[in-house]
């Protein structure tokens, strides 16, 4: 979905009508609206057939309204139920913030630890990141009690494993004569 | 033929009277005139003989005696033919003894052959077996190796995933990740 070729035709659109101190901010208002169309139960409502076009507009224009979004936000959000988008909102978020990333000159990296991580160990392993990419690096962070310890680091396509399972698993490995 | 015939009938009747005239009475001396008569009777009798049955018997005779050329030929040429298969035959029997001492021959070369190869076969056989089997024994082996290592290092890293967990402690996730950092560092460096 991410890679939608529609969805980033949107995504582009949206970007070239923000100014540059308004793409975050609309970045995080169009977040906000892909979490709520993504809901499991209004997703399958607005993709109901029984819907008419017109109900389905005036319900995306509502849910703009409730999520207090900026004027351009709403009227996009009612442009994308016209033409029968609205599956692909979330694409078009993903799309926007790759797109705003680019702009902006930034990367998203996924790191994922076996504990909840102090702010210190997230900044020390982000600026790591940061000297690998020559970017500013925006961590998204995970916990996942199976690594053991350390960290496992995801960017532009590229896993930095450094959890204490990986050196289990190595471990394990030689000492079976494998490596 | 037909003339000495006749002129034998007369001699004889001429030279032996008294058997010529053998029918008349013993006491009654025959005539000279009865015995022209009977002679001349006995040459016409021999003359109708001779004109009557003389073809006939020629022809018969000529054919008997041709049958028995013929069949004196045939016996002389089935004589021969005997002979030749009786040579043929000795001669066969002297070839069938040579042919028997080759077969003999030929058949000990032969065998004397088919064991060599028979043997042959067995040693290649028997080498490829063994090999086969110590080459099987060799991966049994390392296969039991294998899994048994496996089978250990599983173990060793159940045991050491346990002990982390109870025992991990701030300190290590410091000591990890300061690895992890070293390990960006080299990474940037390239």
């Amino acid at each position: 979905m991410k890679g939608s070729r529609v969805a980033k035709r949107y995504a582009r659109a949206l970007i070239e009508l923000a100014e540059k101190s308004q793409v975050e901010k609309w970045g995080a208002e169009l977040e906000r609206l892909a979490a709520i169309v993504d809901s499991p139960d209004l997703e399958s409502r607005l993709a109901s057939p029984e819907l008419s076009q017109a109900a389905r507009q005036e319900a995306m224009a509502k849910i703009a309204e409730r999520l207090e979004l900026s004027f351009p936000l709403r009227s996009f959000a009612v442009v994308v139920a016209r033409h029968g988008r609205i599956a692909e909102v979330r694409a078009i978020a993903e799309a926007y913030r790759d797109l705003v990333d680019q702009m902006l000159g930034r990367e998203r990296a996924t790191l994922t630890f076996a504990v909840q991580p102090s702010n210190q160990e997230v900044e020390r392993v982000v600026a790591g990141l940061e000297a690998i990419a020559g970017k500013q690096i925006i961590p998204t962070i995970k916990v996942d009690k199976e690594l053991l310890g350390g960290v496992v680091a995801e960017l532009g396509g590229k896993t930095y494993d450094g959890s204490l399972a990986a050196r289990l698993a190595e471990a394990q490995l030689k000492l079976a004569g494998h490596a | 033929m037909k003339r000495w015939i006749a002129t034998a009938a007369i001699a004889f009747a001429a030279f032996f009277p008294s058997v010529a005239l053998a029918a008349e009475e013993a006491e009654n001396h025959g005539s000279w005139l009865t015995l022209g008569f009977f002679a001349v009777n006995f040459l016409i009798f021999v003359f109708v003989l001779a004109y009557a049955a003389g073809p006939y018997l020629r022809k018969f005779f000529s054919n008997r005696a041709s049958l028995i050329h013929s069949n004196l030929a045939r016996s002389e040429e089935a004589f021969r033919e005997a002979e030749a298969l009786a040579r043929a035959a000795a001669e066969r029997i002297a070839a069938l003894e040579q042919e028997v001492a080759k077969l003999r021959q030929d058949l000990e070369a032969e065998t004397s052959f088919q064991l060599r190869r028979v043997s042959e076969l067995a040693r290649t056989n028997s080498e490829r077996i063994r090999s086969d089997a110590a080459l099987t024994a060799a991966a049994t082996a390392e296969n039991a190796q294998r899994r048994v290592r496996e089978n250990l290092a599983a173990v060793a890293a159940r045991l050491a995933r346990d002990l982390i967990s109870r025992h991990f402690e701030t300190a290590d996730q410091s000591r990890l990740l300061s690895s992890f950092m070293d390990r960006l560092g080299q990474e940037a460096q390239r």
